[in-house]
Protein backbone atom coordinates (compact mmCIF):
# COMPACT_ATOMS: atom_id res chain seq x y z
CA UNK A 1 0.00 0.00 0.00
CA UNK A 2 2.76 2.45 0.99
CA UNK A 3 4.62 1.64 -2.57
CA UNK A 4 1.79 2.38 -4.25
CA UNK A 5 1.40 5.61 -2.28
CA UNK A 6 4.89 6.74 -2.95
CA UNK A 7 4.70 5.62 -6.52
CA UNK A 8 1.70 7.54 -6.91
CA UNK A 9 3.40 10.31 -5.08
CA UNK A 10 6.68 10.02 -7.75
CA UNK A 11 3.81 9.91 -10.52
CA UNK A 12 2.35 13.21 -9.56
CA UNK A 13 5.98 15.26 -9.21
CA UNK A 14 6.48 14.30 -12.74
CA UNK A 15 3.47 15.27 -14.19
CA UNK A 16 4.02 18.56 -12.23
CA UNK A 17 7.68 19.03 -13.57
CA UNK A 18 6.68 18.64 -17.03
CA UNK A 19 3.30 20.72 -16.47
CA UNK A 20 5.62 23.47 -15.28
CA UNK A 21 8.43 22.98 -18.26
CA UNK A 22 5.95 22.75 -21.05
CA UNK A 23 3.97 25.80 -19.49
CA UNK A 24 7.02 27.83 -19.38
CA UNK A 25 8.20 27.23 -22.99
CA UNK A 26 4.49 27.77 -24.02
CA UNK A 27 4.87 31.24 -22.10
CA UNK A 28 7.93 31.73 -23.46
CA UNK A 29 7.12 30.85 -27.22
CA UNK A 30 3.88 33.52 -27.09
CA UNK A 31 6.01 36.12 -25.42
CA UNK A 32 8.09 36.34 -28.69
CA UNK A 33 4.97 35.64 -31.15
CA UNK A 34 3.53 39.08 -29.14
CA UNK A 35 6.53 40.94 -29.54
CA UNK A 36 6.91 40.53 -33.19
CA UNK A 37 3.54 41.04 -34.03
CA UNK A 38 3.87 44.41 -31.84
CA UNK A 39 7.04 45.21 -34.02
CA UNK A 40 4.87 44.28 -37.43
CA UNK A 41 2.67 46.75 -36.07
CA UNK A 42 4.53 49.43 -35.52
CA UNK A 43 6.51 49.03 -38.41
CA UNK A 44 2.75 49.15 -40.47
CA UNK A 45 1.94 52.17 -38.47
CA UNK A 46 5.41 53.75 -39.35
CA UNK A 47 4.80 53.04 -42.78
CA UNK A 48 1.04 54.22 -42.66
CA UNK A 49 2.15 57.58 -41.07
CA UNK A 50 5.15 58.06 -43.50
CA UNK A 51 2.93 57.57 -46.19
CA UNK A 52 0.52 60.13 -44.88
CA UNK A 53 3.39 62.87 -44.02
CA UNK A 54 5.23 62.39 -47.77
CA UNK A 55 1.41 62.74 -49.38
CA UNK A 56 1.09 65.94 -47.12
CA UNK A 57 3.85 67.69 -48.03
CA UNK A 58 3.62 66.75 -51.67
CA UNK A 59 -0.02 68.22 -51.57
CA UNK A 60 1.40 71.25 -49.78
CA UNK A 61 -1.64 70.69 -47.04
CA UNK A 62 0.93 71.05 -44.10
CA UNK A 63 1.86 73.73 -41.49
CA UNK A 64 5.21 72.72 -41.42
CA UNK A 65 7.94 75.41 -42.57
CA UNK A 66 10.46 74.15 -45.21
CA UNK A 67 13.04 73.49 -42.80
CA UNK A 68 10.82 71.04 -40.78
CA UNK A 69 9.02 69.60 -43.90
CA UNK A 70 13.32 69.01 -44.96
CA UNK A 71 13.79 67.18 -41.24
CA UNK A 72 10.52 65.28 -41.28
CA UNK A 73 11.74 63.89 -45.08
CA UNK A 74 15.08 63.07 -43.68
CA UNK A 75 13.29 61.13 -40.61
CA UNK A 76 11.65 59.34 -42.73
CA UNK A 77 14.47 58.24 -45.03
CA UNK A 78 16.59 57.17 -41.50
CA UNK A 79 13.48 54.46 -41.75
CA UNK A 80 14.68 52.51 -44.50
CA UNK A 81 11.32 51.24 -45.35
CA UNK A 82 11.11 48.88 -47.88
CA UNK A 83 7.91 49.97 -49.58
CA UNK A 84 7.91 50.61 -52.92
CA UNK A 85 5.13 53.35 -52.13
CA UNK A 86 7.34 54.92 -49.98
CA UNK A 87 10.54 54.83 -52.22
CA UNK A 88 8.35 56.81 -55.00
CA UNK A 89 6.49 59.49 -52.30
CA UNK A 90 10.21 60.27 -51.01
CA UNK A 91 11.39 60.69 -54.58
CA UNK A 92 8.63 63.29 -55.57
CA UNK A 93 8.80 64.78 -52.29
CA UNK A 94 12.96 65.46 -52.66
CA UNK A 95 11.76 67.03 -55.84
CA UNK A 96 9.00 68.99 -54.84
CA UNK A 97 11.18 69.80 -51.43
CA UNK A 98 14.14 71.08 -53.74
CA UNK A 99 12.08 73.20 -56.03
CA UNK A 100 10.33 75.07 -53.25
CA UNK A 101 13.71 75.92 -51.70
CA UNK A 102 14.83 77.22 -55.42
CA UNK A 103 11.34 79.99 -55.11
CA UNK A 104 11.57 80.42 -51.62
CA UNK A 105 15.25 81.65 -52.52
CA UNK A 106 14.22 83.19 -55.51
CA UNK A 107 11.00 85.36 -53.18
CA UNK A 108 14.03 86.19 -51.32
CA UNK A 109 15.80 87.68 -53.42
CA UNK A 110 13.13 89.82 -54.96
CA UNK A 111 12.58 91.22 -51.33
CA UNK A 112 16.19 91.81 -51.12
CA UNK A 113 16.42 93.78 -54.40
CA UNK A 114 12.71 95.25 -53.53
CA UNK A 115 14.19 96.46 -50.14
CA UNK A 116 17.08 97.68 -51.83
CA UNK A 117 15.03 100.11 -54.49
CA UNK A 118 12.87 101.12 -52.16
CA UNK A 119 15.97 102.58 -50.10
CA UNK A 120 17.52 103.87 -53.19
CA UNK A 121 14.15 105.19 -53.63
CA UNK A 122 13.75 107.24 -49.93
CA UNK A 123 17.60 108.11 -50.43
CA UNK A 124 16.64 109.64 -54.08
CA UNK A 125 13.69 111.14 -52.41
CA UNK A 126 15.96 112.40 -49.66
CA UNK A 127 18.39 113.83 -52.09
CA UNK A 128 15.77 115.85 -54.21
CA UNK A 129 13.93 116.75 -51.20
CA UNK A 130 14.16 120.10 -52.08
CA UNK A 131 12.96 120.26 -55.64
CA UNK A 132 9.99 117.80 -54.81
CA UNK A 133 9.15 120.15 -52.12
CA UNK A 134 9.17 123.51 -54.22
CA UNK A 135 7.03 121.22 -57.14
CA UNK A 136 4.80 120.44 -54.94
CA UNK A 137 3.70 123.51 -53.17
CA UNK A 138 3.24 125.05 -57.26
CA UNK A 139 0.41 122.29 -57.36
CA UNK A 140 -0.91 122.93 -53.01
CA UNK A 141 -1.15 126.71 -53.64
CA UNK A 142 -4.27 128.20 -52.75
CA UNK A 143 -4.93 130.93 -56.01
CA UNK A 144 -3.72 131.32 -58.97
CA UNK A 145 -1.41 134.25 -57.81
CA UNK A 146 0.33 131.98 -54.97
CA UNK A 147 1.11 129.72 -57.71
CA UNK A 148 2.36 131.75 -59.96
CA UNK A 149 4.47 133.36 -57.52
CA UNK A 150 6.00 129.94 -57.25
CA UNK A 151 6.25 129.02 -60.59
CA UNK A 152 8.52 132.37 -61.00
CA UNK A 153 10.65 131.58 -57.75
CA UNK A 154 11.09 127.72 -59.38
CA UNK A 155 12.10 128.78 -62.46
CA UNK A 156 14.80 130.70 -61.32
CA UNK A 157 16.34 127.40 -60.74
CA UNK A 158 16.33 126.51 -64.11
CA UNK A 159 18.81 127.36 -66.88
CA UNK A 160 16.07 127.91 -68.75
CA UNK A 161 11.94 127.81 -69.28
CA UNK A 162 12.88 125.16 -72.21
CA UNK A 163 14.49 122.62 -70.01
CA UNK A 164 13.36 119.67 -71.03
CA UNK A 165 11.33 117.42 -68.30
CA UNK A 166 10.82 113.59 -68.86
CA UNK A 167 8.24 111.73 -66.91
CA UNK A 168 8.74 108.13 -66.21
CA UNK A 169 4.98 106.27 -66.72
CA UNK A 170 7.06 102.69 -65.98
CA UNK A 171 9.84 100.91 -64.98
CA UNK A 172 8.81 97.44 -65.45
CA UNK A 173 11.21 94.54 -67.66
CA UNK A 174 14.30 96.85 -67.84
CA UNK A 175 12.89 99.44 -69.50
CA UNK A 176 12.09 103.60 -68.93
CA UNK A 177 8.38 104.18 -70.60
CA UNK A 178 8.27 107.75 -71.13
CA UNK A 179 5.19 110.18 -71.37
CA UNK A 180 5.71 112.88 -74.20
CA UNK A 181 8.26 115.03 -73.07
CA UNK A 182 7.74 118.56 -71.95
CA UNK A 183 9.16 121.88 -70.73
CA UNK A 184 9.72 122.98 -67.23
CA UNK A 185 7.52 126.10 -68.25
CA UNK A 186 4.89 123.77 -69.52
CA UNK A 187 5.02 121.40 -66.72
CA UNK A 188 5.11 123.87 -63.69
CA UNK A 189 1.61 125.21 -65.04
CA UNK A 190 0.39 121.41 -65.76
CA UNK A 191 1.27 121.78 -61.74
CA UNK A 192 -0.88 124.76 -60.92
CA UNK A 193 -3.84 123.63 -63.41
CA UNK A 194 -3.90 119.88 -62.44
CA UNK A 195 -3.53 121.18 -58.58
CA UNK A 196 -1.95 117.57 -57.84
CA UNK A 197 1.89 116.40 -57.47
CA UNK A 198 1.85 113.11 -58.25
CA UNK A 199 5.44 112.79 -59.47
CA UNK A 200 8.89 111.60 -57.62
CA UNK A 201 12.14 113.30 -59.31
CA UNK A 202 14.05 110.42 -60.00
CA UNK A 203 17.27 112.12 -61.88
CA UNK A 204 18.23 116.23 -62.41
CA UNK A 205 21.48 117.24 -64.72
CA UNK A 206 22.86 120.76 -63.77
CA UNK A 207 25.18 122.94 -66.06
CA UNK A 208 28.41 124.97 -64.88
CA UNK A 209 26.73 127.45 -62.65
CA UNK A 210 24.02 124.67 -60.88
CA UNK A 211 21.03 125.61 -62.95
CA UNK A 212 19.21 122.63 -64.06
CA UNK A 213 19.21 121.61 -67.69
CA UNK A 214 17.39 118.49 -67.69
CA UNK A 215 14.52 116.58 -65.14
CA UNK A 216 13.54 113.33 -65.10
CA UNK A 217 10.21 112.58 -63.09
CA UNK A 218 8.42 109.32 -62.40
CA UNK A 219 4.89 108.92 -61.69
CA UNK A 220 3.61 107.50 -58.56
CA UNK B 1 35.90 86.76 -91.88
CA UNK B 2 33.39 83.77 -90.55
CA UNK B 3 33.98 84.61 -87.15
CA UNK B 4 32.97 88.43 -87.90
CA UNK B 5 29.84 87.33 -89.42
CA UNK B 6 29.21 85.78 -86.46
CA UNK B 7 29.61 88.41 -84.45
CA UNK B 8 27.61 90.74 -87.11
CA UNK B 9 24.50 88.45 -86.79
CA UNK B 10 25.17 88.51 -83.09
CA UNK B 11 24.61 91.91 -82.79
CA UNK B 12 21.73 92.03 -84.90
CA UNK B 13 20.03 89.79 -83.37
CA UNK B 14 20.41 91.04 -80.16
CA UNK B 15 19.09 94.01 -81.85
CA UNK B 16 16.05 93.49 -83.52
CA UNK B 17 15.01 91.38 -79.90
CA UNK B 18 15.74 94.22 -77.83
CA UNK B 19 13.22 96.87 -80.64
CA UNK B 20 11.04 93.79 -80.76
CA UNK B 21 10.85 93.97 -76.41
CA UNK B 22 10.71 97.52 -75.86
CA UNK B 23 7.48 97.54 -78.72
CA UNK B 24 5.64 94.27 -77.45
CA UNK B 25 4.29 95.63 -74.35
CA UNK B 26 4.00 93.00 -70.82
CA UNK B 27 0.81 93.30 -68.43
CA UNK B 28 2.85 96.08 -66.08
CA UNK B 29 3.89 98.24 -69.51
CA UNK B 30 0.24 97.95 -70.63
CA UNK B 31 -1.25 99.33 -67.28
CA UNK B 32 1.20 102.07 -67.42
CA UNK B 33 0.02 103.42 -70.96
CA UNK B 34 -3.56 102.55 -70.19
CA UNK B 35 -3.43 104.44 -67.42
CA UNK B 36 -1.43 107.18 -69.02
CA UNK B 37 -4.27 107.76 -71.15
CA UNK B 38 -6.85 108.22 -68.44
CA UNK B 39 -4.78 110.72 -66.94
CA UNK B 40 -5.04 112.64 -70.44
CA UNK B 41 -8.41 112.26 -70.38
CA UNK B 42 -8.83 113.51 -66.71
CA UNK B 43 -6.41 116.33 -67.96
CA UNK B 44 -9.30 117.36 -70.38
CA UNK B 45 -11.80 117.08 -67.89
CA UNK B 46 -9.76 119.43 -65.69
CA UNK B 47 -8.83 121.94 -68.52
CA UNK B 48 -12.76 121.84 -69.88
CA UNK B 49 -13.55 123.09 -66.06
CA UNK B 50 -10.70 125.65 -65.93
CA UNK B 51 -11.58 126.92 -69.45
CA UNK B 52 -15.19 127.04 -68.99
CA UNK B 53 -14.76 128.85 -65.38
CA UNK B 54 -15.87 132.77 -64.96
CA UNK B 55 -13.29 132.85 -62.36
CA UNK B 56 -10.44 132.23 -65.27
CA UNK B 57 -8.31 135.32 -65.83
CA UNK B 58 -8.75 135.69 -69.85
CA UNK B 59 -4.50 135.05 -70.36
CA UNK B 60 -4.48 132.00 -67.94
CA UNK B 61 -8.09 130.53 -70.28
CA UNK B 62 -6.11 131.36 -73.38
CA UNK B 63 -3.09 129.38 -71.98
CA UNK B 64 -4.74 126.82 -70.81
CA UNK B 65 -6.83 126.20 -74.40
CA UNK B 66 -3.68 125.93 -75.73
CA UNK B 67 -2.53 122.74 -73.32
CA UNK B 68 -6.34 121.37 -74.19
CA UNK B 69 -5.31 121.31 -77.90
CA UNK B 70 -2.06 119.78 -77.78
CA UNK B 71 -4.33 116.59 -76.09
CA UNK B 72 -5.73 116.35 -79.82
CA UNK B 73 -4.90 114.88 -82.76
CA UNK B 74 -4.93 117.39 -85.60
CA UNK B 75 -8.56 117.42 -87.40
CA UNK B 76 -10.36 116.18 -84.24
CA UNK B 77 -13.95 117.09 -83.44
CA UNK B 78 -16.17 117.07 -80.33
CA UNK B 79 -19.36 117.64 -80.05
CA UNK B 80 -21.97 119.77 -78.43
CA UNK B 81 -25.38 118.84 -77.33
CA UNK B 82 -28.90 120.55 -75.74
CA UNK B 83 -31.74 118.96 -74.03
CA UNK B 84 -33.81 122.07 -75.77
CA UNK B 85 -32.17 120.62 -79.35
CA UNK B 86 -32.05 117.38 -80.91
CA UNK B 87 -29.46 117.82 -83.70
CA UNK B 88 -25.48 117.56 -82.06
CA UNK B 89 -22.95 120.42 -83.20
CA UNK B 90 -19.66 119.28 -83.87
CA UNK B 91 -16.85 122.02 -83.78
CA UNK B 92 -12.99 121.71 -84.52
CA UNK B 93 -10.95 121.79 -81.16
CA UNK B 94 -9.73 125.16 -80.95
CA UNK B 95 -13.40 126.48 -82.11
CA UNK B 96 -15.35 124.45 -78.99
CA UNK B 97 -12.38 125.98 -76.19
CA UNK B 98 -13.08 129.40 -77.87
CA UNK B 99 -17.24 128.99 -77.81
CA UNK B 100 -17.19 127.24 -73.86
CA UNK B 101 -15.04 130.21 -72.60
CA UNK B 102 -17.84 132.56 -73.94
CA UNK B 103 -20.60 130.98 -73.04
CA UNK B 104 -23.51 133.67 -72.09
CA UNK B 105 -23.67 132.41 -68.50
CA UNK B 106 -22.54 134.66 -65.10
CA UNK B 107 -21.15 131.02 -63.75
CA UNK B 108 -20.38 127.98 -65.43
CA UNK B 109 -19.49 124.73 -63.38
CA UNK B 110 -18.32 121.73 -65.44
CA UNK B 111 -17.83 118.17 -63.52
CA UNK B 112 -16.46 114.85 -65.66
CA UNK B 113 -17.16 111.49 -63.67
CA UNK B 114 -16.94 107.71 -64.50
CA UNK B 115 -13.90 108.41 -66.38
CA UNK B 116 -13.18 104.70 -67.53
CA UNK B 117 -12.11 102.64 -71.09
CA UNK B 118 -15.25 101.64 -72.86
CA UNK B 119 -12.66 99.52 -75.34
CA UNK B 120 -9.68 98.84 -74.33
CA UNK B 121 -6.41 99.92 -75.92
CA UNK B 122 -5.95 97.48 -79.28
CA UNK B 123 -2.90 97.51 -80.72
CA UNK B 124 -3.72 98.55 -84.78
CA UNK B 125 -1.86 97.06 -87.74
CA UNK B 126 0.26 100.14 -87.60
CA UNK B 127 1.65 99.90 -84.46
CA UNK B 128 -1.39 102.44 -83.16
CA UNK B 129 -2.69 101.63 -79.68
CA UNK B 130 -6.54 102.65 -80.27
CA UNK B 131 -9.16 102.86 -77.75
CA UNK B 132 -12.75 104.73 -76.61
CA UNK B 133 -12.75 106.54 -73.17
CA UNK B 134 -16.53 107.20 -71.83
CA UNK B 135 -17.19 110.41 -69.71
CA UNK B 136 -20.33 111.42 -67.66
CA UNK B 137 -19.97 115.51 -67.83
CA UNK B 138 -22.47 117.29 -65.45
CA UNK B 139 -22.52 120.89 -66.99
CA UNK B 140 -24.81 123.85 -65.23
CA UNK B 141 -25.09 127.65 -65.83
CA UNK B 142 -26.02 130.52 -63.58
CA UNK B 143 -27.42 133.69 -64.31
CA UNK B 144 -26.33 137.04 -62.69
CA UNK B 145 -28.38 136.66 -60.06
CA UNK B 146 -27.03 133.11 -59.40
CA UNK B 147 -29.93 131.01 -60.51
CA UNK B 148 -29.51 127.63 -62.09
CA UNK B 149 -30.89 128.27 -65.45
CA UNK B 150 -29.44 125.30 -67.25
CA UNK B 151 -28.08 121.88 -66.64
CA UNK B 152 -27.37 119.02 -68.39
CA UNK B 153 -25.71 115.79 -68.30
CA UNK B 154 -23.97 114.22 -71.44
CA UNK B 155 -21.93 111.28 -71.87
CA UNK B 156 -19.78 110.91 -74.61
CA UNK B 157 -16.70 108.99 -75.81
CA UNK B 158 -13.48 110.08 -76.71
CA UNK B 159 -11.35 107.80 -79.01
CA UNK B 160 -7.52 107.44 -77.74
CA UNK B 161 -4.93 107.02 -80.00
CA UNK B 162 -1.28 105.73 -78.23
CA UNK B 163 1.59 105.19 -80.32
CA UNK B 164 5.29 105.07 -79.27
CA UNK B 165 7.50 107.66 -80.57
CA UNK B 166 11.53 108.48 -80.10
CA UNK B 167 12.93 112.16 -79.77
CA UNK B 168 16.68 112.68 -79.16
CA UNK B 169 17.44 115.00 -75.78
CA UNK B 170 20.63 115.80 -74.39
CA UNK B 171 22.11 113.50 -76.90
CA UNK B 172 19.93 110.48 -75.79
CA UNK B 173 17.31 108.69 -77.42
CA UNK B 174 13.79 108.87 -76.02
CA UNK B 175 11.28 106.70 -76.40
CA UNK B 176 7.68 107.55 -75.41
CA UNK B 177 3.89 106.94 -75.24
CA UNK B 178 1.72 109.61 -77.44
CA UNK B 179 -1.35 109.79 -76.32
CA UNK B 180 -3.42 112.00 -78.62
CA UNK B 181 -7.21 112.65 -78.24
CA UNK B 182 -9.65 111.77 -81.22
CA UNK B 183 -13.24 112.65 -82.26
CA UNK B 184 -15.09 113.57 -78.55
CA UNK B 185 -18.49 112.41 -79.64
CA UNK B 186 -21.92 113.08 -77.58
CA UNK B 187 -23.71 109.58 -77.35
CA UNK B 188 -26.86 110.66 -74.71
CA UNK B 189 -28.19 113.88 -72.86
CA UNK B 190 -29.97 114.10 -70.71
CA UNK B 191 -31.22 116.61 -67.87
Amino acid sequence: MKIIFKDTAKIMMFLLVAIIIAGGTTSCKSKKKLAREKAAAEYAKKVEQSKNDLTAILNGSTSWSLDEQDERLSVIKSYNIDDVEVTELISKVEAKLSMDRAEAQRKAEEERLQREEEKRRKDEAQKYSTINDKLKSIALAKSVDASNAQIRLTLKEFATPDVPVLIIISKAGGFNDYDRPTTISKFLNYLKDKQQYRFMVDAVKRDGLGKITELELIKK
Amino acid sequence: MKLSYIWIVGILLGLSVSVVAQDELSPERKQAVDSLALEKVRDLSKYISIIGSKDTPWSEANRVIDRAEELFMEGSEIGVSSITKTEISYYNVRKYFERLMRLNYKKVEIEWYNIEYMSDLKKQPDGTYVGVITIFQKFKGYDTEGRLVYQDTTKKDITVFVKRKETQIGGRLIGFWDVLLGDMRVKETSK
